[in-house]
């Protein structure tokens, strides 16, 4: 990374930010999404994630990560999203062009995972939602989170015993 | 819970949420540009610092005014 580049970003420069933004907007955006997995609020947020980059420019040293920095602020807006949301808001939320059900897993049995699962705490779904649905690095999710492997393995297994009990309740036994 | 019955929750996660395309669509930085010009500009503190001083000082000395309208 441009060291140059991050000092001028540091100390105020627009042209330093702009040329970050454009660096890193998709990167925010595709990390975001994956956690809200809504379009649209993933772009709501990618811009606060930004902004929210430039109010805090002096607290960032430039010869520090600027992707890591930019990934937690993220992921805290994004944390933030989920607690705000409803679990029913997340049924509409269905991306297009997603493929047809699958046969073992029927629309009514998908319909009620993901409910459960939108309605887990933020935390433990964020971290199960990054780790099995998204497969992303154990190490990459705990950087972004600000807490270490073993705390976010321990909140993929608190998110899967909470679901594997709530869908069992339903009378549902992942097959 | 055995390895098992952890990769049958992550198989019926992942068949319940489809892949999701994580592709931006647009530029962003017009409307940070936007916000950032909008922003109102504010005064720093210790401007409104000095404004507390002079008040304070013209409300003790008030011939401080015509001074200083003698030298403006």
């Amino acid at each position: 990374m441009d060291l140059d580049l991050l000092q001028r970003f540091a100390i105020g420069e627009i042209d330093a930010f702009e040329a970050l933004t454009r660096q890193f907007q998709g990167e925010i955006y595709a990390w975001i999404v994956r956690i809200v997995r809504d379009s649209g609020a993933a772009e709501d947020l990618t811009l606060e994630t930004l902004w929210r980059i430039y109010r805090a420019r002096h607290q960032f040293r430039p010869d520090g990560n600027f992707g890591a920095w930019a990934r937690r602020i993220a992921t805290n807006l994004a944390i933030d999203h989920l607690r705000r949301k409803r679990p029913e808001e997340g049924l509409m939320t269905e991306p297009a062009g997603a493929p047809p059900p699958d046969p073992l897993v029927q629309q009514e049995t998908r319909t009620k995972i993901q409910m459960e699962f939108r309605g887990l705490p933020a935390k433990l779904q964020m971290a199960a939602t990054l780790a099995l649905i998204e497969e992303q690095p154990y190490e990459e999710i705990a950087d972004a989170l600000g807490t270490s492997v073993g705390a976010v393995k321990l909140r993929v297994f608190r998110a899967v015993r909470i679901l594997r009990k709530r869908l069992n309740r339903l009378g549902i036994k992942p097959a | 819970m055995t390895e098992d019955d952890g990769r049958k929750m992550r198989d019926a996660l992942k068949k319940s949420f489809p892949p999701f395309n994580t592709e931006l669509r647009r530029d962003l930085w017009p409307q940070i540009l936007r916000r950032l010009q909008d922003r109102p500009a504010r005064m720093p503190w210790y401007d409104w610092a000095l404004v507390g001083l002079s008040a304070v000082m013209f409300l003790a000395f008030p011939r401080l005014i015509l001074v200083l309208a003698y030298h403006l």
